[in-house]
């Protein structure tokens, strides 16, 4: 097998490993009410560190593309715009961003 | 009779519901697939290897990490290490989605977690808990993988083809969409807002100290159990205090 191929599934392997553990884990298990209000928390904490620092380093030439892009993003998101518009408008700046 | 026609149906309309969630992802995965497959290209992979990644793997930012140490060099056992540590936090995305995922056996639900990304993992679990089911998630992860290896694919045919700043200005997307799923479910809940942006700073001087893919799993976890104490994720606009 090539060395890329090798690679490929190596990394298929190790990616696949995280994901598949709960599911055999966690079939039909209950929770305590702390640990379930600890679950609905991570998506708002993961997103956040998904976003910080790494939104700042887009560009890592230039912050503003990130800044200025993530901020209509989230101006509109706040105002309830649909997601897909959140998208396109963010990448509509930052290219106007680069125009200038 | 009657009633099995019937639960085939609402499984096909929540298969179709995950569809219709997931179309976000096709704006979020097109233009950063692209990007992958050109850095691929670029690093040495064959057209067909580069898209064969994006159907073994579908794990975006440890692809382009791949490709980034392949190019370098660099020995495939640190990549596959590499890989593995920056993609540990699946672990906890994926507790997540199946938690919320009641019905199915355990083969159903290894075909989800083959679909807990970022992404998919971000839009299914603020989705109202109602709506979540399996066959939810798995027209989600169709639409999701679909971009993914969709966009790998037409960055492989259009590498060299598309102008510099267009390629730069997609690199937002990814932060876009999260930033538009996030922040709606903020408003009205003052103390789930103050954690996002102490986790948000908290984070950000993590990465200071470590690599960036540890912080991220530590900040997530250890923000989540401050939060426990004082936040109620369920309180929303309408149940002002």
């Amino acid at each position: 097998m090539s060395r890329a191929l090798l690679l490929i599934f190596g990394m298929a392997a190790v990616t696949y490993l995280p994901r598949a553990l709960p599911a055999v884990l966690l079939n039909r298990l209950r929770f305590q009410p702390q640990v379930e209000k600890f679950f609905q928390l991570i998506p708002y904490t993961a997103m956040a560190a998904l976003i910080f620092p790494g939104v700042l380093a887009v560009d890592t030439g230039r912050v503003e593309i990130g800044v200025v892009g993530g901020v209509a993003a989230g101006i509109l998101a706040w105002r309830r715009v649909p997601v897909l518009v959140c998208v396109v408008a963010a990448i509509a700046v930052d290219f106007l961003l680069y125009q200038l | 009779m009657q009633r099995e026609t019937g639960a085939a149906c609402s499984r096909a309309k929540q298969y179709l519901r995950g569809v219709k969630a997931g179309l976000p992802v096709i704006l979020g995965f097109l233009p950063v697939g692209v990007a992958y497959a050109i850095m691929a290209r670029q690093a040495g992979f064959s057209g067909g290897e580069t898209v064969l990644m994006s159907l073994a793997v579908f794990a975006g930012a440890s692809q382009m990490m791949a490709a980034g140490m392949y190019a370098q060099g660099a020995g495939l056992a640190a990549i596959i290490l590499a890989t593995f540590i920056l993609n540990l936090r699946h672990l906890i995305m994926s507790a997540c989605v199946v938690r919320r995922i009641r019905e199915g056996g355990v083969g159903m639900k290894l075909l989800a977690a083959f679909g807990v990304t970022d992404e998919t993992f971000a839009i299914f679990t603020t989705q109202r808990e109602e709506a979540c089911s399996l066959y939810n998630f798995l027209g989600l992860m169709s639409v999701a993988y679909a971009a993914w290896v969709a966009g790998s694919a037409l960055g492989v045919a259009a590498s060299g083809f598309l102008p510099p700043a267009l390629s730069a200005s997609l690199g937002i997307a990814m932060y876009a969409m999260f930033i538009s799923i996030l922040l709606p479910g903020l408003k009205g809940n003052l103390r789930l807002g103050l954690l996002v942006l102490f986790t948000a700073c908290f984070n950000t001087a993590l990465s200071q100290w470590m690599p960036s893919s540890w912080a991220l799993i530590a900040s997530t976890l250890f923000c989540a159990l401050l939060g426990v104490f004082f936040v109620d994720p369920n309180k929303k606009e309408e149940g002002e205090r």
